[in-house]
């Protein structure tokens, strides 16, 4: 098989390099850290020109990233979990400057209890951040992904922030064949970012994030950032189709799988999106007439590919890697949204919560999906949120919560 | 309801005034509401603040619109577009002015709509405090006494939003002194609700999006500070007095805002169209070669270019 063999991690650090940005602060966290020290080691070893700063905190880095960027440098930088949130607030500034960096956000789930294994409530904590989200499934993606990310972000029809999501562990230690675009391709890809609005000359000094007060400039700035992250929907399929032609793999905000005569579809993003894939050959198998939906482009929010992909289903499931306490799956309040005003909606929307904090998702679950799923749509009635927790993990859960109880109590 | 929106600049006691105005309706057993808005806070700059008195629940919120009653805490606002002072004035509109000027002669100098009335407010407190200084209790007393509070009730209001802001007993009754003088000495004016406004549908405008040099907040104009002419901030002005001063350059390394430069032989020149009269250099003056002077005229002293 074509490539060589990297992790996700690589892969990511392989997408800065040839992206060949100019700077990259960087603090590490696990499980992202091994990005940055690729990074440190390319840049020491002068392969790649870019500055590596390693920074006091996650916090720092992104005021560093944003502050480069905001001079027309081309700045990548990487995090996770408790490290996105503490550079959150960061982001919405960074967005706000119109600053089109990219940020790759290795997915690790959030304290408390603390965890290392991956689910999604970090990365969908940003996704009113004003930066735009792509959900990689492998570690090809992640590397593609990261120079698609560049060129989108840098259009001025954009011109807004990117951050590029894998899952830890499943895709940021996994090693599988990872082919390498050739750097000359790349720059063909990539052009040079000469961002009009952004740059730092000592002769022509201007201020960005200005204070505005009395609410009318701030909606108008504010609203501009949402046209601008509506308009990527068009520049990511020109991008995707220029991507396509010079290296051959096709990437769109959706992507279906075996939708064509599915009666009934689960959504999904990310790495477990594979194990989905394999789970709906399961069911095929079978006779169900089951499908994919893989949401990889999370801002914008593609409502009409979603739209296009699951009018007329009998039903739908979605599965959120993701717990909002005190509302349930946040892709499936999108999903139900975006399919409100649709004629053909399906009969059953179904929400579905697994692989909480790296929990893996058993091809027994995914039975169990299905078949809860086709009941909903017979009964045209939707179900959940409905936790993937078994039987079997819970005499587990039983048996530590023992060992961690006083003795007598 | 009774609708009082107060004018005033950072330090002078608008947002104060309000709260004085809301605490003796209260009292009186009326139901009150008051709220400030400002910006980054700055002395000097414009700051208002709204109360609302009603007999039933109060369920407007925020900026007063169309006001029944206007005070202006300092005449050089009506000018400052920024300020917003007429927003909302109509004739039935009664508005009161801190100004030496009488009402006939204020309306003379400006095109002033609604019913005008107007005290010295400023001066009552050089005469009593010997100083400038807030004028919140004034401020309060009189917009209590236009609409008709008892000014037993402003007393004890005046006592409890002082001691809130950590004033000492005598000086919130010097306060409550000024106050009464003022509650007495201002020239009422009957104020009239008015006829309820039509309301007219907002037309709404869906924005286009535009290339990042202007759809992004940013300013590229480079120095343009300088055209913003905070000179029209000041109610009192430092005045050099030649003979006093030893060239020390105090003044100049205290001015907040670089508007004093100095001359070869080790005088301040002060930019007057952008010092905005915080006194501050009359403050650390050694000897005493900045003085305070007040405004003259007490009428627009400047407007906004």
């Amino acid at each position: 098989m074509a490539g060589e063999m990297m992790t996700g991690n690589l892969a990511a650090a392989w997408g800065a390099r040839l992206s060949a940005v100019d700077y990259i602060p960087a603090f590490p966290i696990t499980p992202q850290t091994e990005i940055v020290e690729a990074l440190a080691k390319w840049c020491e070893s002068g392969v790649m020109a870019a500055r590596f700063v390693t920074m006091d905190s996650e916090h720092s880095m992104m005021t560093a990233a944003g502050a480069a960027a905001a001079t027309g440098a081309r700045v990548f930088t990487a995090t996770s979990s408790q490290g996105l949130l503490y550079a959150m607030e960061v982001l919405y500034s960074i967005s706000g400057w119109r600053a089109p960096l990219v940020l790759v956000n290795v997915s690790r789930a959030l304290a408390s209890p603390i965890t290392l294994e991956p689910d999604h409530n970090d990365v969908l904590a940003a996704r009113d951040s004003g930066f735009l989200q792509i959900h990689a499934e492998t570690c090809q993606e992640v590397l593609d992904s990261i120079l698609i990310a560049y060129r989108i972000a840098e259009d001025e029809r954009v011109m807004l922030p990117v951050i590029v999501n894998l899952d830890g562990f499943y895709l940021s230690f996994t090693r599988e064949p990872v082919i390498l675009p050739a750097p000359e391709q790349v720059a063909q890809f990539l052009p040079p970012f000469r961002p009009a609005h952004l740059g730092f000359k000592a002769s022509a000094p201007h201020a960005l994030g200005v204070a505005v007060l009395g609410g009318t400039p701030y909606s108008y700035f504010r609203h501009q950032m949402h046209l601008a992250a509506m308009n990527a929907l068009d520049v990511h399929s020109e991008t995707a189709a220029a991507f396509e032609r010079l290296f051959g793999r096709r990437y769109d905000v959706v992507e279906g799988y075996r939708l064509d005569d599915a009666e009934d579809v689960l959504v999904m993003t990310n790495a477990f999106a594979s194990r989905g894939k394999v789970a709906v050959d399961a069911a095929r198998a079978e006779g169900r007439r089951v499908g994919l939906l893989r949401l990889r482009m999370i801002r914008p929010w593609p409502a009409d590919a979603i739209r296009g992909a699951l009018r007329s289903r009998r039903a739908v499931a979605v599965l959120d890697q993701n717990l909002a306490p005190g509302q349930g799956g946040i892709l499936f309040q999108e999903i139900a949204a975006c399919l409100y005003h649709e004629a053909l909606r399906p009969r059953a929307l179904c929400s579905f919560i697994g692989g909480l904090g790296g929990k893996n998702l058993s091809e027994g679950e995914f039975r169990t999906i299905f078949e809860q799923t086709a009941e909903a749509g017979v009964r045209e009635k939707g179900i959940g949120p409905v936790l993937l927790y078994t039987e079997a993990e819970h005499r587990e859960m039983t048996q530590l919560q023992m060992l961690a109880a006083a003795p007598g109590s | 309801m009774l609708a009082i929106r107060f004018h005033g600049r950072g330090g002078q006691g608008a947002k104060t005034a309000s709260r004085i105005l809301g605490t003796a309706a209260f009292l009186e057993g009326f139901v009150a509401q008051d709220s400030p808005i400002y910006g980054a806070e700055r002395r000097g700059a414009p700051v208002a603040a709204f109360t609302r008195i009603a007999r039933e629940p109060i369920r407007e919120r925020g900026i007063v619109a169309h006001p029944n009653l206007v005070v202006v805490a300092d005449a050089s606002l009506i000018g400052d577009p920024a300020a917003r002072v007429l927003q909302g004035v109509g004739e039935k509109t009664v508005v009161f002015v801190n100004s030496p000027l009488s009402a006939e002669q204020f309306r003379a100098e400006t095109s002033l709509p609604g019913r005008l009335t107007t005290l010295d407010l400023t001066e009552i407190v050089v005469q009593h405090f010997g100083k400038r200084g807030a004028i919140s209790a004034l401020l309060g007393a009189v917009a209590g006494r236009l609409v008709g509070l008892r000014q037993g009730s402003i007393h004890e209001a005046i006592a409890r939003e002082l001691a809130e802001l950590g004033l000492a007993t005598s000086d919130i009754e010097r306060n409550q002194a000024v106050a009464h003088q003022s509650y007495e000495t201002v020239q009422p004016v009957a104020i009239e609700t008015g006829v309820p406004q039509p309301i007219v549908p907002a037309q709404l405008q869906a924005p286009m999006y535009e290339p990042p040099t202007r759809g992004t907040a940013r300013i590229s104009a480079a120095a343009n500070s300088v055209l913003r002419e905070t000179g029209g901030w000041r109610t009192f002005r430092p005045v050099l007095v030649p003979d006093k001063c030893n060239g020390c350059w105090l003044c100049f390394v205290y001015c907040p805002d670089g508007v004093i430069s100095m001359t070869k032989d080790d005088k301040p020149v002060i930019d007057y169209d952008h010092c905005k009269g915080c006194q501050i250099c009359v403050h650390e003056c050694p000897t005493d070669a900045l003085v305070a002077e007040r405004e003259k005229g007490g009428g627009v002293a400047w407007r906004a270019k």
